[in-house]
Formats: C-alpha cells, sequence, structure tokens
C-alpha cells in the first residue's frame, strides 16, 4: 500500500506542477466571472428596437395598441391593400416587423393576427407585441359595451403566482435554485470529462513509452492504475477549489466594489430585511441587487460543494476507471475513438436532460436518471440545488443514487482493472469488443 | 546450508487465449552465476520473465526464490531491464531516478546516496535535471541500467541489456555486470546476442516453441555441440591431399589464399585426426592442424533448427 502511495504522489505533484494547471487555476475562473458578467451585460442592454408597420384592416385599433420606446408603431396608408403595404415592408430597411391585423379580429375570440418578419423578433418581443394587440381588442370591446378605461384598468390586475412548498416554506426561487443547479452540473460534466480523459492520457502514455513494465514490475497492475485515478481525482478537486476561492474572491471583491456600504458586517440584518422585500423591486439596479441577495444567502453552498465532492468524485471514479480501460487497450490515442463513444454518450445526454428536470424535478425521469450512475452526478446535482427534503428531493433518494454510483465505481474498476493488466502488456494490432470481452473474462 | 539455486521453476504453464507461450517448464537458475536465457523470438523468454517478475501468474506449476515460493516480499530482491523500456519523457531523470528507486523499497535519502553513486561513478550528474527527452536512446539506456540495480538485489534479469548501445557503452555496461556479479549477484541475461553469451555467461538455457531444449555450461553445451571437425592448413597440392586416405572422412570445405590452403574436414569415428595424418603426411607440409569448436551461435543454430 506504500507503493500506492507513491504513486498518486507522482501523479498529482507532477500535474499540479505543470504550466497548464496554473493556468487553468487561474484562467478557467476568469472565464466563468467573466462570461457570467458578460451574460449580464448583454441581458441589460439589449435595448434592440422595433420599427413595425401595422396594417389595421377593420381600422379599429389606432390610438389603443400601444407605442413606446422599444416598440414603434407606424399605420400603413388605407389606400394600399396588404399586398401593397407587403412591398413597401420589404423595400424600407428601417421597417423591422410587418404587423398584420385582419379585419374579422375582433369578432371572435380565437383569431389570429400575423407578423412578418425580416429577422425574427425576441421571444419577449412576441409577447409584448401579442399582449398589446389583446389589450386593445380589449379596450375596443368595452368601449362597445360603454365600460370606461379608467374603470377597466381598475379592474385589471396582474397576478405574480409564488409556488411554496407547505412544508418548506423557506424553499423560494426554486427556478433560480436550478440554474445555480445547472452550473454545478455543467461544471461536473467539464471535470469528468476532462480529467477521466488525462486518466486515459497518462495511461497511454506510460504505455507508449515502454515506462509500464518497469513500474509492474514494481508494483501490482491494479494499483498503478488506481494510483493514477486516485491522484489524478485529487488534482481535479484541487483545481475546483482553487476555483471556489478565485471565483468568491473576485466576485465578493466586485459587490464590495459596487455596493461597498451593503456588504460591510454591521449591515448584515438590514440587508437581511431587503430580502423580505425583494419582490416588490422592480427596477433593473434594484433586481442585480436582489440577484446577489439570493445568491449570498439562498443557497446553501455548503451543501452544495459538500454533493459537489460527492458525485464529481462518484462520477469520475467510473468514468476514469472506464477511460484507463481504454487507454490500456490502445495504442495511440487516435485509436480511443470508437471506445469512447458509450462513455460520452450518457455525459453529453444527462447534459440535454436537465432542462426537462427542471422543468419538473420531481418526474419518474428525473427520479431515474438521477439514481442511475451514469447520468446521476449530473442530474442529482440538479435536484439537489432545487431543494433537499420535503418537497424537494428526498435525503433517501440521495442516499440510494450515492449508493449505486458506489456499486458501479467497485464494477467498474474491477473490470477495468482486469482489461488494463492485459492491454497494457499488448502492443500491435488495435483490439476489438471482443478481444475486450475476452480479457474480462479470462 | 546455502541452497545452490535462486530459482526453481517446477512444470510451468502459461497459454495465452489461443496458444501456449511455457509447456511444462524445469529451469534452475544457479545462484553467483551469469545465466543465458536464449531463443528465437516468440520462443516464451519474455512470458518466462514476466512470469518471474510476477507481472504474469502461470496457470500451473511453481516457481521457487531461494527455496521458498515466489511472493510479492521478493519483489526488492529482483532487479529487471525489460526489452521493451522507456521512462517519463517529461519528467527529471533525477526525480524519476527516485521515483522508481523508491517503489523497490529505498527510502528517499538511500535512492539518492546511491544514486548520486552511480551519477558519479558514470559522469552523468550533469543529467539530473534533465529531461529525458533531451537525451539520446543510448543515454536513456545508462540511466535505465542504474535504475534496475540500484536497489542491489539479489537476482537481475536484463533483456536485451547491450541493444542500441555503442561498442563503448556496450562495454562499459558489461564490466558492470562482472563486477555485480563478484558481489554475488545472480544475473538472468535474455539476448539474441551469442558474442556476449559466451563473453559472460556461465550457464544458458535454450528456450524453443514454449518448450527448453537445452540448458547446462556453456562450455559444456559447446562440447556436446562439437563434432569432429578439424581444420588443416598446408602447402602443396590439393590433389595429394584429397587423394589421400579413401574412406573415413568428409570434406566440409576447402579455401586457397596465396599458396596455403586451409581445409575443414570431418572425421567419422572410426578414423582419428593420428590416422589421418600419417595418410597425408608426406605428400604435403603441415602448417597448422586445429580442432573446430563451435562457437554458441553454432550450438543455437543447431539446438534450434535440428529439433
Amino acid at each position: 500500500m506504500n507503493n500506492i502511495g507513491l504513486i498518486i504522489k507522482r501523479e498529482y505533484s507532477t500535474r499540479v506542477k505543470k504550466k497548464s494547471f496554473i493556468i487553468m487555476s487561474i484562467l478557467g475562473p476568469l472565464l466563468i466571472v467573466g462570461f457570467l458578467a458578460f451574460t449580464v451585460y448583454l441581458t441589460k442592454n439589449n435595448n434592440s428596437s422595433y420599427e413595425i408597420l401595422v396594417v389595421d384592416e377593420a381600422q379599429l385599433f389606432e390610438g389603443k395598441l400601444r407605442n413606446n420606446e422599444k416598440y414603434h408603431l407606424e399605420w400603413s396608408p388605407i389606400d394600399k391593400s396588404y399586398e401593397q403595404v407587403q412591398e413597401i415592408f420589404k423595400s424600407n430597411e428601417k421597417l423591422n416587423l410587418l404587423l398584420y391585423l385582419p379585419s374579422n379580429l375582433i369578432q371572435t375570440n380565437s383569431m389570429t393576427a400575423k407578423c412578418l418578419y425580416k429577422t425574427i423578433p425576441s421571444t419577449s418581443a412576441q409577447k409584448h407585441l401579442t399582449s398589446i394587440i389583446n389589450e386593445a381588442i380589449e379596450l375596443y370591446r368595452i368601449e362597445k359595451i360603454g365600460i370606461e378605461e379608467e374603470k377597466y384598468r381598475s379592474i385589471k390586475t396582474r397576478v405574480n403566482l409564488d409556488v411554496i412548498d407547505i412544508e418548506n416554506a423557506e424553499n423560494k426561487n426554486i427556478q433560480r435554485k436550478a440554474y445555480v443547479g445547472y452550473i454545478f452540473a455543467f461544471i461536473i460534466y467539464i471535470f469528468i470529462f476532462m480529467y477521466a480523459i488525462q486518466v486515459m492520457k497518462g495511461v497511454i502514455e506510460e504505455k507508449t513509452n515502454r515506462i509500464v513494465e518497469v513500474i509492474i514490475s514494481s508494483v501490482k497492475s491494479f494499483h498503478l492504475m488506481m494510483g493514477k485515478i486516485i491522484g489524478i481525482g485529487l488534482v481535479g478537486l484541487t483545481q475546483f477549489l482553487i476555483w471556489i476561492t478565485v471565483i468568491s474572491t473576485l466576485s465578493f471583491a466586485i459587490l464590495f466594489a459596487n455596493f461597498p456600504e451593503k456588504y460591510s458586517i454591521e449591515n448584515q440584518i438590514q440587508t437581511d430585511n431587503i430580502i423580505e422585500n425583494s419582490n416588490l423591486l422592480t427596477n433593473n439596479n434594484e433586481k442585480i441587487d436582489e440577484i446577489t441577495q439570493f445568491v449570498l444567502y439562498q443557497i446553501d453552498w455548503g451543501n452544495m460543494f459538500l454533493f459537489f465532492a460527492i458525485y464529481f468524485i462518484g462520477g469520475y471514479l467510473i468514468y476514469g476507471s472506464l477511460m484507463a480501460a481504454i487507454g490500456s487497450a490502445v495504442n495511440e490515442e487516435t485509436d480511443t475513438q470508437q471506445f469512447m463513444i458509450p462513455l460520452t454518450i450518457p455525459l453529453i445526454f444527462s447534459l440535454s436532460m436537465i432542462p426537462q428536470v427542471i422543468d419538473n424535478p420531481s418526474s419518474n425521469i428525473a427520479f431515474w436518471l438521477s439514481e442511475i450512475p451514469f447520468t446521476s452526478p449530473l442530474i442529482m446535482m440538479v435536484r439537489i440545488a432545487m431543494g433537499i427534503g420535503e418537497g424537494g428531493v428526498e435525503l433517501w433518494e440521495i442516499f440510494l443514487s450515492i449508493f449505486l454510483l458506489i456499486i458501479t465505481f467497485i464494477i467498474c474498476t474491477y473490470i477495468s482493472g482486469k482489461i488494463y493488466k492485459t492491454g497494457i502488456l499488448l502492443y500491435g494490432k488495435k483490439p476489438s469488443y471482443r478481444d475486450i470481452y475476452k480479457w474480462i473474462k479470462t | 546450508m546455502p541452497r545452490k539455486n535462486i530459482i526453481e521453476l517446477i512444470g510451468i504453464n502459461k497459454s495465452y487465449q489461443n496458444y501456449k507461450a511455457l509447456n511444462n517448464l524445469n529451469l534452475k537458475i544457479p545462484k553467483g552465476k551469469i545465466f543465458g536465457l536464449l531463443g528465437p523470438n516468440g520462443a516464451g523468454k519474455t512470458t518466462l520473465i514476466r512470469i518471474l517478475n510476477q507481472i504474469l501468474i502461470p496457470d500451473s506449476g511453481q516457481v521457487l526464490f531461494n527455496g521458498e515460493t515466489l511472493s510479492q516480499k521478493n519483489i526488492i530482491d529482483i532487479g529487471y531491464l525489460p526489452e521493451e523500456r522507456g521512462l517519463y519523457r517529461k519528467m527529471k531523470i533525477g526525480e524519476q531516478a527516485i521515483y522508481l528507486a523508491r517503489l523497490k523499497g529505498l527510502s528517499k535519502k538511500e535512492a539518492k546516496e546511491k544514486l548520486d553513486f552511480w551519477f558519479d561513478k558514470f559522469e552523468i550528474s550533469h543529467w539530473w535535471n534533465k529531461k529525458i527527452e533531451d537525451l539520446s536512446k543510448g543515454m536513456a539506456q545508462k540511466i535505465q541500467f542504474i535504475v534496475t540495480i540500484l536497489h542491489e538485489p539479489d537476482l537481475l534479469i536484463l533483456d536485451e541489456p547491450f541493444s542500441g548501445l555503442d561498442p563503448v557503452n556496450s562495454k562499459l555496461i558489461k564490466k558492470e555486470i562482472i563486477e555485480l556479479k563478484k558481489k554475488k549477484t545472480t544475473i538472468i541475461l535474455s539476448t539474441h546476442d551469442m558474442n556476449s553469451v559466451e563473453e559472460i555467461c556461465d550457464e544458458a538455457a535454450i528456450i524453443h516453441h514454449s518448450n527448453k531444449i537445452l540448458e547446462g555450461k556453456v562450455s559444456d553445451l559447446k562440447t556436446r555441440f562439437q563434432n569432429n571437425e578439424w581444420k588443416i592448413s598446408y602447402k602443396g597440392s590439393s590433389m595429394a591431399f584429397s587423394n589421400a586416405i579413401w574412406g573415413g572422412w568428409k570434406l566440409i570445405s576447402h579455401g586457397s589464399n596465396d599458396d596455403i590452403n586451409t581445409a575443414i574436414i570431418e572425421l567419422n569415428d572410426s578414423l582419428t585426426m593420428n590416422d589421418f595424418l600419417k595418410g597425408i603426411i608426406e605428400k604435403i607440409s603441415i602448417i597448422e592442424v586445429s580442432k573446430n569448436i563451435p562457437t554458441m551461435q553454432d550450438v543455437f543454430l543447431k539446438a534450434t533448427t535440428n529439433e
């Protein structure tokens, strides 16, 4: 066992000393923070406005469609037909959209208006247009019945639905928490991939260097494989710790630089009160403020890091050991493709299933994907972020998935150990799946 | 009484998926000797060596190390230089030499001291902080040799230790091997280079088609394969020579250089060299008569092709 320690130490220290590790430790967090800042900046500055040409066949909506600085409406000449207006729309570069309101629009409750575009309008623009048309129709109708607009405005409501777990009223903001889970799942995905592939590369390196025979004359091949997997896994955890430290320092520095008075310790109590009232805030700056409040006080970072460590280690050990087997079976990296595909598919699949899991975290598919060991590291991370305990993911589900992860890891390392033992000493022909099956059997 | 053999292999069988690499192999390797392990490519030598290193486990049979079943604790008693050898290309030479020595059970301090001694001896101390990718193949091989013997094992297994070395370095390594033998190290030398077998091996075994076909002292093996072959250099007519005696011998080859002729002849059991000489001595003038001793090359070829 002393020897496996030596191997772990070598794998760890040679990698941590590498330039690429140091660069990744600094660049990774910078990229993440930069990317987040960039998206915030983009959403904040999404000020593209629309020049909209309206064809109002029944001539009923003028003055009723709300105009504002983002959506600038222009009424088409009455004497032109719809077809002629289309020509005008095409030839005028300034115009972005053509809104066609057919004359029968007000007659029933489910008619279709048309919106012709040159470049497709954003979903929020489409929503906005639908809502102002609905409003215009309503205004037209109340006028007909003889209700004053003022009265109409007074009965018009805009309700926010706060979805709250009866057993756990604290568990609010589920969707936002889900996105935090998404980010964690994504980091797990990157880390599993990055470090499992390093295991494979390390094995191929030792095999092509031909040093492997010297080493396995001193240690058991299984110890060499495990030492490598554990050593590289520790590098991954180190990297993650550095990232967390750098990211939180950076974020805190940015927050503190922007709102120095809010984040001093004396004002901590005061800030808690602000969260309580945060639902009422709509102003843009205050909205960002609300997000930082959410990030700082509503996410259980302790749990997130703990489960990140567990699911990263579990997933990494499974994928890492299988990658070690692949590395031992081939002679050079270009031969690995064929064997890597079955491993990458479940990872990419789980990543692509996350939106569905966020949409309904207690669905059957969410349950199974968070239990199956090849997908659970990513999916369970999302479910955990959305809340543990009553209403959220149950503790027994977490324990079961961890248990399955461990069982699978043991089976995978057992099989990989067998492949590794034979593969590492064979040079020449690239083995087929059948050859590998035979290695496992012997 | 100390045991005579460091290694005893009893009835070793090893098969791969569809072929047998070793067939009921029995072999004794005497202590303190240099033992040549010979055989054509694919004969099963590497399998045998890997079994000794516990990289492979035999299907059946017993391996004894100093009379006890070979086990993990013997790993530190064995030094192994594989034929397919290499080092980490990106790791500093000193660092990886210490790493490999520690895998063989040396402490960091011991490893450093011993490495300093050998690096000094081979005059390569300035390589300590270099990487393998900066060295030539022959240089890397020197490092590998040092790493193999560093922990002073009782048994040293060297697979083609001279391949890729220039004559100077080859001689250097040979000298070290002989030094090690003087310090009671047993050395198994697996090689195709029959000259070095002749030069430094005390005993040898030939493995062919998964079977051991020959085993013994190198000198005995040569005697065993010697036939009644003689070389005669003489002056005079070759006609006279060939007409001398009718039966009991055959001419293997004949050549001439200036006026000196050389004949290689093989005598039957019925004829002695004295008898033969009596028949020709008056017709030619003899310069030299000597018995042809086979080289290990001859032994190897005869053993592996006549089988």
